[in-house]
């Protein structure tokens, strides 16, 4: 029986070592080790050994049954194994061919540089408010201190759409509207779209967009507004940015000033971009007018305040490098889809 | 305004490069905008003598010249021209010259012969007769003079003068003139200005003899000043005036009429000559034109009056458009023997809605529409009889008329030097903003840090502190600004909330593969024709631009369909396949028509889309997210927007709102095709305001997990064909409402195996309860129950 035994277990390795598959595993299993198996039928003949004989035999019987399960377990790993790198190896992709997207969407060009300026400007601590689109005659020009007589109110560049009422030319007249409802200290920026009576070219839209900025507290001075518009400058053009302020004139300002940055193309060497200067110019910014705060119940003796409009769209065209601003407004999506966040 | 370098050096020294004084000039607020070097324009033309002339041997209009050109030897040069002849002086363009025309000449040969340049025409070098005698002659210019072969064109052309273009701001009309600029010159290189100071003799008389002005209008002509000047003797000008006009642009006429110009450029005052002779009864009349009344200008343009307009008229009829164009009859001409000479200053506003009311604009409205100084037009007036006097082109009678309603005192302004440093942030020592002042001609004393200021006439925009401040700083320098942080109170900075909820329906949109378009406010008033909008329609109230672009800019737009329909045609146009776009913009909606207040402006979003995996049910699902997320319920009904597709379109009503908060679905075809689109395209179009009033509300609280597990079972349902699958899944969730967690449609067949009129529809339901397991019997109960209420709708169970 002990022969019996061993021959089983000789047998039953060499067919663990040429089987191939699981399923042949299986079989194997159920050859020797099932309830019909060849292990199992040795020992139901265990009755008929000696007393003397059963442990013993049946230790061995035990060991064969081990080392088989053993064996079994390990081919089954073995086979499991070989299996699965054979599966892998058949998946194998050309990495090469192109990835399945999932179509993003995305904002429009000057809606992403808006969305910066107004990360840099609500962390100098501005509010961001709205103003309308439609104005009174009152918020876009009398209260900016612009004369009834100034060409700025002229047919030829506003529009009108009533005697009184205008489309905004300006964010300016948002300006109008905070300072007579807070008191201060103000610090905001209204962002938005104005509109004039401009023919359509690369250049000029009859639609477009500005940010207004506006500080209006105790002792502000033109070097507030300087340090300002420089974090400003420095955010978007980069830290080696210089601005500077040349004298101009708005109605709504005074000092009115405009301010230049050191062209980011040449780095203030002067080049085909800013024209050989070495600036761009980039805003139009001053301190509000006396009539102004005086219009809106702040005493110009005791506050003091600045204000700057901002260009979206040419901040837009310059920093995508954008030729023609009618692109802007044609939204053809291959134009749209270049501009992927910041 | 552009101004002659050489012009300008008449009143004050100007010791620096041009490109520093462009420079100094800008930073002091006068732009440059272009500098013109006349040198530039011409390169390598001489002055050349014909030494030698024959006949060309194989061209007989070809004439083969010798030429002295400064140089060892004579060159030839051939030409075809007829007017030349030996030892004449012409200008010659040598090998590799560049003319004014552009045009660049290079040796060549002619017929065979070598020839190393070219003859110039007076035409070739752009001169008139004006600028050279003789260079509209036909062929060569001859030169006059004596003139050693060799010497530079430019040198016999006086091309060394500089022209410089500065931007003039719209507060300083003053510097629409030479001496405007000259004085600012002066300031930024700190030296002397030296205007000129008129003095002239008169032949005596008395104008009041000759002519008579009475003013009718002082609200539109505050001063009207005129002179008499009798015995022209009307002639060319000499060369410098010539020169200095050139350099601005103007051609020389004859010396009166140059004398008018040449005062308007150097002061900014316009002038205006009469004939005297032909001011009917001799009497100057300054009043509004009459309704209808006619006229017509010096162009030969015929024009009807209206009695907003201001005419200087004699006893009879207008002479002139105040302050814009002199009538034809009373133009100088040759012939004219005496003169009545105008200096006045005309309201701006005025003469700018005449000039454009009329279409006319000249050098002296443009000056009148900018503001003159009612001041400076009696210097102008003086000026322009010196430089009569000096020229000898009349006899100035004796006198002047001045009307006018009084003239102002000078402003004085009183502030300290503090409240100046104080708006700056710099400290500027206060004998620096004295002298500055005093540069400026604006008379200051000095006491106790107090100054006194006296304005002169022409700085009428000098109004406060702020301007003084503005005068101060310009000149002492802006690089004096330094950079602090702002000062006051930290503050954190916040968006409003609607612009918040726009932010976030933005990234929704965007994470749904959706594209930001950005389109104009204004559309055409036949946009909404083209949806097929009933007449009596809401959308049809639109504001309308009382002076718009064009027809396609005529209305604020009601609605954004026309918009994103219009961008899609163009994408769809540009063969591109798909496009998933939204705008999220204003709406004008008017309070009452025509529009006395300012519009309702309502926030709305449209959503667009089109191509070959899009259908109803992608723009359903948009839709739907966005009011999952706005956490806003609302229910979906058929709608009845006429530019879409009657069976595929929807409203989604919330509770609370009469009108839908969302219109989408397919558009219709006879609409889409209006746009110039072919396949099918879907809309939507949302109001934004009960959307951000939801998320308003939104406040979030965490639920406990389920503790006890789901069971799911699935329904195959046989029901109407028309039956819509909202009622079904409504008779599902009210049957039992309690152990209903969700349920979703799974499957939807009409076709073969489903009766004529039938539809095959398939629900999976989540059972859940919160506090037990459900038993099977449960289970069963709960979907017996819904089965009792399907079948009350008349669906049953699939067999």
């Amino acid at each position: 029986m002990r022969n019996q035994l061993e021959n089983i277990k000789q047998q039953a390795l060499a067919a663990l070592q040429s089987c191939q598959d699981s399923k042949e595993l299986d079989a194997l299993r159920v050859k020797y080790l099932g309830k019909k198996g060849e292990l199992t039928a040795i020992l139901k003949q265990m009755g008929k050994l000696s007393p003397e004989e059963r442990p013993i035999v049946g230790q061995v019987a035990n060991e064969v049954r081990q080392a088989l399960e053993e064996a079994l377990s390990v081919r089954q790993t073995e086979l499991q194994s070989q299996a699965l790198e054979q599966q892998l190896a058949e998946e194998t992709l050309d990495v090469t061919l192109p990835g399945k997207a999932s179509t993003a969407g995305g904002l429009h060009p000057l809606n992403i540089v808006l969305e910066d300026l107004m990360d840099i400007f609500q962390s100098m601590g501005f509010d961001v408010v709205d103003g309308p689109e439609v104005e009174t005659d009152y918020y876009c020009f009398e209260a900016l201190n612009v004369p009834k007589d100034h060409p700025a109110r002229d047919m030829q560049d506003t529009f009108y759409l009533g005697e009184n009422l205008v489309l905004r030319t300006q964010t300016s007249a948002a300006q109008i509207r905070v300072m007579e409802n807070r008191k201060p200290p103000i610090r905001i920026i209204c962002p938005g779209r104005v509109f004039r009576a401009d023919e359509v070219d690369a250049t000029h839209s009859p639609v477009f967009h500005q940010v207004e900025g506006l500080v209006v507290d105790k002792g502000i001075t033109m070097c507030d507004l300087k340090g300002c518009l420089e974090q400003f400058a420095h955010e978007i053009y980069g830290p080696e940015t210089q601005v500077r302020f040349r004298p101009s004139f708005f109605p709504f300002t005074e000092p009115s000033v405009e301010v230049d940055v050191t062209c980011s193309e040449c780095g203030g060497k002067g080049c085909r971009v800013c024209k050989g200067t070495g600036w761009i110019e980039i805003l139009g910014a001053g301190m509000v007018h006396p009539n102004v705060l005086r219009g809106c119940g702040i005493d110009p003796d005791v506050y003091s305040g600045f204000a700057f409009g901002i260009g979206l769209d040419r901040l837009t065209t310059t920093r995508y490098k954008i030729s023609d601003i009618r692109l802007l407004f044609e939204n053809d999506q291959r134009f749209l889809e270049q501009f992927q966040g910041r | 305004m552009k101004v002659s370098l050489s012009w300008l050096k008449r009143y004050v020294d100007i010791d620096v490069s041009v490109e520093e004084l462009c420079n100094r000039m800008t930073m002091s607020g006068f732009e440059v905008e272009g500098v013109e070097n006349l040198a530039d324009t011409m390169s390598r033309v001489v002055v050349a003598r014909i030494l030698k002339m024959e006949k060309h041997p194989d061209a007989d209009k070809l004439t083969v010249c010798q030429m002295d050109v400064g140089e060892a030897e004579p060159i030839q040069i051939i030409t075809g021209a007829d007017n030349i002849f030996e030892g004449a002086l012409v200008p010659a363009a040598l090998h590799d010259s560049h003319l004014p025309n552009g045009t660049h000449i290079t040796k060549g040969k002619l017929r065979g012969l070598p020839s190393y340049g070219m003859m110039c025409s007076g035409e070739e070098l752009c001169l008139k007769e004006a600028d050279y005698p003789g260079a509209e002659v036909h062929g060569i210019l001859i030169l006059q003079g004596d003139w050693a072969p060799g010497t530079d064109m430019r040198e016999v052309l006086n091309l060394n003068d500089v022209i410089i273009d500065f931007s003039i701001l719209s507060n300083r009309p003053d510097c629409n003139s030479v001496l405007g600029i000259a004085r600012e010159v002066a300031v930024v290189l700190g030296k002397p200005f030296c205007p000129p100071k008129p003095e002239y003799q008169t032949v005596g008389g008395d104008v009041h003899d000759h002519i008579s002005v009475r003013v009718e209008d002082y609200d539109l002509c505050p001063r009207y000043l005129g002179r008499v000047v009798k015995n022209l003797r009307i002639g060319p000008s000499p060369d410098w005036m010539k020169q200095c006009l050139k350099g601005c642009g103007v051609r020389s006429i004859n010396n009166i009429v140059d004398i008018t110009n040449f005062v308007m450029l150097e002061t900014g005052q316009p002038m205006h000559a009469f004939d005297l002779n032909h001011i009917k009864g001799s009497q100057i009349i300054v009043r509004r034109a009459a309704d209808g009344e006619p006229m017509t200008t010096l162009d030969g343009k015929d024009h009807t009056l209206t009695s907003e307009m201001l005419v200087i008229a004699d006893a009879q009829s207008p002479s002139c458009l105040a302050g814009i164009m002199g009538g034809l009859d009373s133009e100088i001409e040759d012939t004219t023997r005496d003169l009545f000479l105008e200096s006045a200053k005309f309201r701006r506003d005025n003469v700018r809605r005449t000039a454009r009311s009329l279409g006319m604009r000249t050098e002296s409205s443009a000056r009148f529409e900018k503001g003159v100084d009612i001041m400076g037009s009696a210097f102008a007036m003086e000026r322009a009889l010196q430089l009569i006097h000096e020229l000898d082109c009349g006899d100035i009678i004796e006198g002047v008329i001045d009307c006018n309603a009084g003239l102002p005192e000078r402003r004085v302004l009183t502030v300290t030097t503090a409240s100046i440093c104080d708006l700056l942030g710099v400290q500027v020592p206060e004998e620096e903003i004295v002298r500055i002042l005093q540069s400026l001609e604006i008379e200051t004393v000095l006491a106790d840090g107090v100054l006194t200021c006296t304005i002169p006439s022409f700085r009428d925009d000098i109004e406060s502190r702020a301007d003084l401040a503005e005068e101060v700083m310009r000149i002492y320098g802006y690089e004096h600004i330094v950079s602090t942080p702002i000062r006051g109170v930290i503050t954190r900075g916040r968006r409003l909330p609607e612009r918040i909820h726009g932010d976030t329906l933005k990234k929704l949109l965007c994470a749904a593969g959706v594209r930001e378009i950005s389109t104009y406010s204004f559309i055409s008033a036949k946009a909404l024709d083209q949806l097929g909008l009933a007449e009596d329609d809401s959308r049809r109230q639109v504001v309308s631009l009382l002076n718009p672009l064009g027809e396609e800019y005529a209305v604020l737009r009601t609605q954004l369909a026309t918009s994103m329909l219009t961008v899609l045609a163009t994408n769809a146009s540009r063969k591109i396949p798909a496009a998933r776009f939204f705008e999220l913009s204003k709406l004008f909606q008017p309070y009452e028509l025509p529009v006395t207040r300012q519009p309702d402006e309502v926030p709305a979003l449209s959503l667009g889309f089109y191509g070959p995996e899009e259908d109803f049910f992608t723009l359903k699902g948009v839709v739907e997210q966005i009011f999952d997320r706005f956490q806003l319920p609302v229910s979906y009904t058929r709608s009845t927007e006429p530019y879409l597709h009657p069976g595929r379109q929807a409203a989604a009503m919330a509770a609370g709102c009469d009108e839908p908060v969302a219109v989408f679905g397919e558009v219709h075809p006879t609409v889409a095709a209006r746009f110039g689109l072919e396949g099918r395209v879907y809309l939507a179009e949302l109001k934004l305001r009960p959307l951000f009033e939801a998320a308003e509300k939104i406040r979030t609280f965490y639920r406990p997990l389920p503790k006890y597990p789901a069971s799911v079972r699935d329904l195959s349902l046989l029901a109407d064909a028309t039956l819509p699958a909202a009622e079904i899944e409504k008779a599902i969730a009210s049957a039992i409402p309690n152990v209903l967690e969700k349920v979703e449609l799974f499957d939807l067949y009409q076709g073969k195996q489903v009766p004529e009129g039938k539809k095959s529809i398939s629900y999976s339901m989540t059972l859940r309860a919160s506090d037990r397991t459900l038993t099977v019997e449960e289970c069963d109960h709960a979907v017996s129950r819904v089965m009792k209420a399907l079948e009350k709708i008349g669906v049953t169970l699939r067999q």
